[in-house]
């Protein structure tokens, strides 16, 4: 019986293990900053724990048939516990206040088990070793947990079957221990009922988890989702799916790390070669630092000064390790300043003057991002623009808002600036388009850098050709006091979701 | 003041589980800029101590609000600098002051002036020199953003003030045959800003008659066209059509172009050209220093401010004309100026609440209300991420008598206000509540000068406009209406006769 009774310890104290790693795994998921959820839920988990053992004295009769209440009441919330948490998180606003209060219920049971469990089986044996044993099983059962979750459960079961398996073990360990205690248990039988229709239910939870998963995931993302913040400024998602990141602000694709290198080198090369000896550039927008990693291959550029509105977008940039390996830690780069700052007062109130100058602003979707596509705003950034300097504008697709973008490049041209259109394909966004600008005529580079992907200088004059579905429309310009880009904009992605 | 242990553990027990108890916020506030007290010396006839020292100046200004400052400006720029402007108010601004929390600078009245057209010549030349116009156009940044204005109607947002959607073929021929007349009216050249240089008597008998009188002989009896005029008339004039003469109605439709882009405002409102003007002829500002006599003399005139004396030889009177018989000795009471109280109240909102769907705007109105809606302060703002901001709520009394109303504003406190600017808001913004941390009100007895029916063509007002004598008249009011441009003119006119005078009387 003695090893029996050890195994029973081992078995909780990894189901126990298991209910608080998948907390913290779902928080980092659904939330981010894993840091900040496994410390936070470790925390008041051991804390909870704390809480149950000091409860435990307050109970004095019915030991064993405590213990199989809380076993059976664990393996009940705990099993439930990941798939409970999906659907509040997809469906409610009360997700982080249910996540600890599971994780301060679940450690208050867990808490009680230990001290009970010890004071059951005290008779049968010496203290140190009950002491002794319990514990040594208990850190096993705590080892082999924190191996399987990351090894196995994960990856094989996912978070919800992976719970509902734990919870089975655990109701497993309820029934168990009604015939290991049978001595000291009244109303067995009762419990037995009670643990049968228990298992049964989460063995149902068990075998219908996709069905939960998909219906949560559905609310969700299509990809795994490695991070989710929410800023003051924007909501910031990542996801990945095999080797694709893919970067969403305020649900927009940003980028797929399959294909930026397209967009990037198209963004940067075609204007940055152009310049006979660029020195000081500006980057305005663009906070994933993936410009900036391509304006890095010019050995020539003494300074980069980036401005890009949200904190957490350069910081996570420059310290994620998944994205830090995508920008080659462009950001880390002795030549970059960052500067978290609103692009239209920065550049209204800045004197210095720049070489080249990238304007990566997301798409005019509303009126306030379009105030940076109006003709005040070319005209303040020309102002920044070095004798021989040039600037290059992100400006939507010349294929699915043909009108937009021919506004953008209308507007540029009314700031007093000659215009140079181009395109390419990027197959995650599209045709895209792009346009270069500056007070002297321009002419495509015959020489980049070495080691690029897609831009190549053979290539580079036919970017500038536009076939007929793409050709120049007769648009007007872009003012803060008509905001006619928006609603340009609004009509050309309505015409073609219809 | 400590929080109570109760709040202290809502919050801090609010924090732990990571949610924000979500109740009304506390809301601050107060009235603010009040001067009818020193105003109601004057009524009440006071005495003054009397003065302990006289000094000699050439040209003194009553009043530091827009008519005033351009009368400072005008004789600033001809190079004559003997001169002093007093102001009763702690700030000069007049109804274009203006003032600024963390957020924002916000308007405490006059938020916008009209693209002028050619005939507004002064204001044409301030805004060349202050860079609002540039080499002929107009500059983006100072252009009203777009969206622009927005009316709440039937449960939604429409873009625009002026009714559009659900209009009967009645209503849409009534609003048609309204801007045919409007454009008759425009093409005499007898609407114009400034009023006085198309003013003509062949039209003082539109002046008799209210501009409800004149659309029912007109035959214009659609309910949202006289909706759109009422509230033209109580936004430009804080009197309802009922109460306006029909000449200043047609007035504020035929006196501009109907392409004008813009109108031109700023944060702050016209506070930003009270703070270009003050950069220019502040020094000769002095603000606190209530007038209490002027008294015509022999070779000048006496005006009394706080324990000074100045004998000058003109006086360039730019305060609210209604004020003139209680100051100047021997000066008749008047009969034909009338004017509208008015209340403005501007919000601090710690976050933007959610609407009935629709972009927000410039200025917000709502057809089922007797305010005017309210203007955003951030709207003119170059950054793209705004999370707070100050409205500036706009509400003239218009129903009923200006003296009643008057009273009501004086006699209620400011939780009753507060409480009606809320009420109103909530018909647009459920949430407004959970939103506003701060209202302040600023109460104006005698904000607009109210065009009422022959006030306009009154022998009162054509003598008062006849720049002679030594006291010199120049608020807005004296064109029937407040607003900008004729303030300007008034104040530049003014000075003109002014120095005009000076040189012609000087002996040779």
């Amino acid at each position: 019986m003695g090893i029996l009774l050890f195994i029973t310890v081992l078995l909780i104290a990894a189901c126990g293990l298991i209910y608080e790693l998948i907390a913290g795994t779902l928080a980092s998921y659904l939330l981010g900053d894993s840091v900040l959820q496994f410390s936070t839920i470790i925390g008041c988990y051991l804390f909870a724990m704390g809480i149950g053992s000091a409860i435990s004295r307050y109970i004095d009769r019915g030991l064993a048939y405590r213990f199989v209440w809380i076993e059976l009441l664990l393996g009940v919330i705990g099993g439930s516990s990941s798939a409970l948490l999906f659907l509040a998180f997809a469906y409610t606003q009360g997700f982080q206040l249910l996540m600890y209060a599971l994780v301060v219920i679940i450690g208050i049971l867990v808490g009680l088990e230990i001290p009970l469990l010890m004071r059951i089986i005290r008779g049968r044996y010496h203290f140190r070793d009950v002491v002794a044993h319990v514990l040594t099983f208990d850190y096993l059962g705590a080892l082999g947990a924190s191996l399987l979750f990351p090894i196995l459960l994960v990856p094989y079961l996912g978070l919800v079957r992976s719970a509902m398996l734990f919870g089975i073990l655990n109701v497993g360990v309820a029934l168990w221990s009604t015939f290991l205690f049978a001595n000291q248990l009244a109303r067995a039988p009762v419990l037995r009922g009670i643990s049968f229709v228990a298992l049964c239910a989460l063995g149902v939870g068990f075998a219908e988890a996709k069905k939960i998963t998909i219906a949560a995931e559905d609310n969700i993302y299509a990809d795994e989702i490695i991070l989710a913040r929410d800023t003051r400024y924007q909501h910031i998602v990542l996801t990945r799916f095999k080797d694709d990141i893919r970067l969403f602000l305020n649900s927009h694709l940003q980028f797929s790390s399959r294909d930026e290198y397209r967009y990037h080198e198209a963004l940067i090369h075609p204007g940055l070669s152009a310049v006979s000896v660029p020195r000081h550039v500006l980057v305005l927008g663009g906070g994933d630092g993936l410009a900036v990693r391509e304006i890095l291959k010019y050995p020539q550029v003494e300074t980069i000064t980036l401005v890009d509105l949200d904190p957490e977008m350069t910081r996570l940039f420059s310290t994620h390790p998944m994205l830090t390996a995508l920008n080659q830690k462009s950001f880390l780069s002795h030549k970059v300043h960052v500067i978290n700052a609103d692009a239209f007062p920065w550049i209204d109130s800045n004197t210095d003057s720049f070489d080249f100058i990238v304007i990566d602003f997301p798409d005019p979707t509303n009126y306030s991002l379009g105030k940076l596509y109006t003709t005040a705003f070319y005209k303040a950034a020309a102002r920044h623009l070095s004798v021989q300097g040039l600037m290059v504008v992100q400006s939507t697709s010349p294929m699915f808002a043909r009108d937009s973008y021919w506004c953008i490049a209308k507007t540029i041209e009314d700031a007093g600036l000659r215009t140079y259109p181009y395109h390419v394909y990027v197959p995650s966004f599209g045709e895209w388009g792009f346009v270069i600008a500056g007070t002297h005529s321009y002419s495509p580079p015959t020489a980049l850098p070495q080691g690029l992907r897609f831009v190549d200088a053979k290539g580079l004059a036919a970017l500038f050709q536009f076939p007929p579905d793409m050709a120049p429309m007769e648009v007007p310009a872009n003012h803060l006091n008509d905001q006619v880009l928006v609603r340009l904009y609004d009509k050309d992605w309505k015409d073609i979701s219809h | 003041m400590s929080p109570s242990r109760r709040k202290f553990l809502q919050s801090t027990g609010a924090a732990l589980v990571g949610l924000s108890l979500k109740t009304d916020q506390p809301m601050r506030g107060s009235f603010v800029n009040d001067s009818f007290q020193q105003g109601h010396l004057l009524r009440d006839r006071a005495s003054f101590p009397p003065p302990k020292q006289k000094l000699k100046i050439p040209i003194v200004i009553v009043g530091g609000g827009i008519a005033g400052l351009s009368a400072a400006w005008r004789l600033h720029k001809k190079g004559f600098k003997d001169f002093i402007l007093l102001e009763m108010n702690d700030q000069a601004g007049g109804n274009s002051r203006w003032g600024e929390n963390e957020i924002s600078a916000y308007p405490w009245a006059a938020h916008y002036v009209p693209v002028p057209g050619p005939k507004a010549v002064y204001v044409r030349e301030l805004f060349e020199e202050l860079g609002v116009l540039k080499d002929g156009k107009w500059q983006e940044r100072y252009l009203c953003f777009a969206p622009q204005e927005r009316l709440f109607m039937f449960g939604r947002w429409q873009e625009g003030i002026e009714p559009a959607i659900a209009l009967s073929q009645k209503d849409r021929e009534q609003f048609q045959r309204f801007e045919d007349k409007v454009h008759e009216f425009r093409a005499t050249g007898k609407f114009t800003v400034p009023m006085e240089i198309g003013l003509s008597d062949s039209d003082a008998d539109l002046d008799r008659i209210s501009f409800s009188d004149w659309l029912r002989q007109q035959s214009m009896d659609s309910k949202v066209l006289r909706w759109y005029m009422n509230y033209c008339c109580r936004d430009d004039y804080g009197a309802t059509s009922d109460q306006t003469s029909a000449w200043a109605g047609i007035q504020y439709f035929a006196s501009r172009e109907p392409e004008e882009k813009g109108p031109l405002t700023w944060p702050e409102g016209n506070g930003w050209i009270v703070q270009r003007l003050l950069e220019r002829v502040g020094r000769f500002v002095r603000t606190g220093q209530m007038v209490h006599r002027i008294a015509p003399q022999k070779n000048g005139v006496s005006v009394s401010a706080g324990d000074t004396e100045y004998l000058a030889e003109f006086v360039i009177f730019a305060a609210p004309t209604f004020i003139a018989p209680y100051l100047i000795e021997g000066l008749a009471p008047l009969r034909d100026f009338e004017y509208s109280p008015w209340l403005t109240a501007n919000l601090t909102l710690d976050r933007i609440p959610s609407s009935y769907g629709g972009d927000p705007t410039w200025d917000s109105v709502f057809m089922e209300s007797p305010t005017l809606g309210y203007v955003d302060a951030t709207h003119q703002s170059l950054r793209t991420h705004i999370d707070r901001t100050v409205w500036t709520f706009y509400w003239a009394l218009a129903e009923g008598s200006p003296s009643e109303n008057r009273q009501l504003l004086l006699n209620r406190e400011w939780s009753y206000w507060k409480e009606a600017i809320l009420h109103d808001l909530e018909r647009v913004h459920p949430e407004i509540r959970k939103c506003v941390s701060r209202v302040d009100i600023m109460r104006m007895g005698h904000a607009m000068a109210r065009p009422k029916p022959g006030a306009i063509f009154s022998a009162e007002h054509r003598n008062l406009r006849k720049t002679a004598g030594r006291v010199l008249f120049a608020n807005s009011d004296l064109s029937g209406f407040s607003i900008f441009e004729e303030a300007q003119y008034r104040g530049v006119m003014a000075a003109e006769a002014a120095l005009h005078k000076m040189y012609s009387d000087a002996p040779r």
